[in-house]
């Protein structure tokens, strides 16, 4: 039985074994992977590195290469259903948009758990999400958390 | 992994506030300058302020990266010249002069020789292409000014440990470039990220030395962007106004409207996102390079006359300098140091570049690397010296002044264009295009360091404290810029050689197979 009937769900994904947890747990909720949105964002090209001066680098081909990513983990870990979407821009905001442009009802977030001055360091995206998110936000527990 | 974050916020609040307390100091100073009624203009004493902080910083950190060590009897070493040489003959030795026997091998691989024909490899650029972008990195005022004050300070000699450093220098790109590739990490998104930050903790981290390489990553990543501020950037502002003004003489007394304009054309790439302009400066940098060496061979075909005099001044102020030049220890010194600044051999930075070439082979894409210190010493850095020697630059007193103000391209200009006539305005040009795309590739090693240590959400702050120093190159006497510029990316030297020393083995090991491989025929060329 789903704990939320018949409600989308969004997943920030980082292709991390904490994502793949995050995943699990959205379906779940979910009741159908169909119902379960995973999102990977982006940031935005810089202007000087070697790959996109030269112009091998590009939106498209980075575009391509995480849906690839995303076609693995789904067949790796058994996820057939799920839809994806790749964004590019500020990963806070582009998770809480991605919710909102899809009327997802909850964001599940794979947490690293850290404390103190770690938590400073890294835990903004999930504190981005939470400030910027339209709909509820589940944040996850790491189960190695300090 | 925060760690590493937050002792980079440490050691760069120390260094941001070696800074300040001086600011102050120089505040007061001109306040009470100006009560006097002795009120030089604002934009001079904001000048004197900056000089003055630089000064600051230079002292103390000059303290102790170039402390003396003795070497012999009354003679010294400053540590970090001593370092480089030490690491640059362990490499070439160790790899059983890999600079010399790999040399062939490194220019069919840069031709695509040896490219996988499905092109399938990992990475995001074709060897040749990672080249030109660490080459763009290397050649810039360095190749033109900081050669003519090595020969002018050092005599005809530096010349000479100049190609010494720049071919043992290419044993050492080898390594630490192979080891960029080695360790590099391919995101979901295909971007790669290597260089020496990445190598040093992970791959000293494999041979469970994990704290110290984490600790030597910092090191290297606060110091790389510090190079990126000064060296890489402050510095070719200086050098590049230097020679400029020789031919906009309204520059000479308002240098800070070409600080402007360079910011700002700085700015438009790396905030401004115009990736045209930084692909249209990188692929025009190669040109550059073969107008700027076709004209040296110019003057120095007119002068063929004094070439054997040229060369005899070469090797014996190599070995025989008089006194006033420091002895042959001294000449040494000067050369290694020019030659590091320039090519960046043992400093770790082009590794950034190497690391994103496309191959499934660590060890080729150091090969391709070991190129880097031929082209930009062994080939540009001696055509600037021997016109310098052949015109007799660097003891013409006309010139002492230059000499004594470390203004380097504007000897190099004066010399060039005694020889042919007009030139400054090609060399102007030239020097502008080598200015701004060395502080376009090294941006990129900055901000891929700041961003190592910040995450990459922080890259527009990196970017935005990038234009001030774009801004204060053009105020700060060139003397202390590069100084600076020294400290900094010499500095970078002390964390790299340590690791790339202990890590040399699984390079040598790497290198081995490889090399069995390409002798037996397991790997062979496409083309």
């Amino acid at each position: 039985m789903s704990w939320l009937p018949r409600k989308k769900i969004v997943v920030p994904v980082d292709f991390s074994g904490e994502s793949v947890h995050a995943i699990s747990v959205a379906i779940e909720m979910a009741g159908q992977p169909a119902d379960v949105q995973l999102v990977h964002v982006l940031f935005p090209l810089d202007a000087v590195s070697p790959g996109v001066v030269w112009g091998e680098v590009t939106d498209e081909k980075r575009e391509a290469a995480v849906r690839e990513e995303f076609d693995k983990l789904i067949a790796t870990n058994g996820l057939e259903g799920v839809t994806v979407e790749v964004r590019f821009g500020n990963p806070g905001l582009e998770v809480a948009e991605a919710a909102e442009d899809s009327g997802a009802e909850l964001i599940v977030v794979p947490s690293h758990g850290y404390h103190g001055v770690k938590r400073f360091v890294l835990g903004s995206v999930a504190e981005r999400i939470i400030r910027h998110a339209a709909c509820s936000v589940l944040v996850l527990r790491r189960s190695d958390a300090e | 992994m925060p760690h590493r974050r937050i002792a980079a916020l440490l050691v760069l609040s120390c260094m941001l506030g070696t800074f300040a307390p001086q600011t102050v100091a120089a505040q007061e100073g001109e306040a009470k300058q100006a009560a006097a009624g002795d009120s030089p203009s604002a934009m001079r004493r904001i000048e004197k302020q900056v000089d003055d902080a630089f000064e600051k910083v230079n002292e103390k950190l000059g303290s102790v990266m170039f402390y003396p060590i003795p070497v012999a009897p009354g003679q010294t070493v400053p540590a970090a010249v001593l370092w480089l040489v030490f690491g640059a003959v362990f490499f070439t030795v160790r790899m059983g002069f890999i600079n010399i026997r790999g040399f062939k091998h490194a220019i069919l691989v840069t031709a695509g020789k040896f490219d996988n024909p499905g092109g399938h490899d990992e990475g995001e650029v074709t060897h040749f292409q990672a080249l030109t972008a660490a080459l763009s990195a290397t050649v810039g005022l360095g190749n033109i000014a900081g050669v003519a004050i090595a020969v002018s300070t050092g005599g005809p000699g530096a010349t000479f440990w100049m190609i010494v450093a720049g071919m043992l220098g290419m044993s050492a790109k080898f390594v630490e470039c192979t080891l960029g590739q080695k360790y590099r990490e391919v995101r979901p998104d295909g971007r790669v990220m290597g260089g020496a930050m990445y190598y040093l903790s992970k791959g000293l981290g494999e041979m469970g030395a994990g704290k110290l390489g984490s600790v030597l990553a910092v090191f290297f990543a606060v110091l790389c962007i510090g190079g990126s501020f000064a060296g890489g950037n402050a510095f070719q502002v200086n050098q590049s106004l230097n020679a400029i003004q020789e031919t906009i003489p309204f520059l000479a007394d308002n240098g800070w409207v070409y600080g402007l304009v360079m910011t700002v054309m700085v700015g438009v790439v790396i905030i401004g996102g115009i990736r045209r302009i930084a692909a249209i400066a990188e692929k025009v940098v190669p040109a550059m390079c073969g107008v700027y060496v076709l004209a040296a061979i110019v003057i120095l075909v007119m002068n063929f006359s004094e070439i054997p005099n040229a060369f005899a001044a070469i090797i014996n102020g190599a070995f025989n300098p008089n006194a006033i030049k420091g002895g042959v220890l001294g000449v040494l010194i000067i050369g290694f140091q020019r030659a590091a600044f320039s090519n960046e051999a043992g400093v770790g930075s082009a590794a950034i570049a190497h690391s994103a070439a496309k191959t499934d082979y660590p060890v080729r894409e150091g090969m391709v690397a070991l190129l880097g210190p031929f082209i930009d010493t062994i080939v540009i850095c001696t055509m600037t010296a021997l016109v310098i020697v052949i015109t007799g630059a660097y003891d013409n007193p006309e010139y002492a002044s230059l000499v004594k103000f470390k203004q380097g391209a504007a000897l190099t200009s004066r010399a060039m264009d005694s020889q042919l006539n007009g030139f400054k305005y090609v060399l102007a040009l030239a020097v502008f295009l080598f200015a701004y795309s060395t502080m376009i590739s090294w941006s990129y090693y900055g901000e891929r360091c700041w961003a190592y240590l910040f995450g990459d959400r922080a890259s527009m702050s990196y970017r935005i404290i990038f234009l001030v120093f774009v801004f204060l190159g053009s105020i700060v006497s060139a003397t202390k810029v590069l100084d600076f510029g020294d400290l900094m990316i010499l500095g970078m030297a002390f964390p790299n050689i340590l690791g790339v020393l202990l890590l040399s083995g699984k390079v040598k090991r790497d290198l081995d197979e490889y090399w069995a491989k390409l002798k037996n025929g397991e790997i062979k060329r496409t083309k």
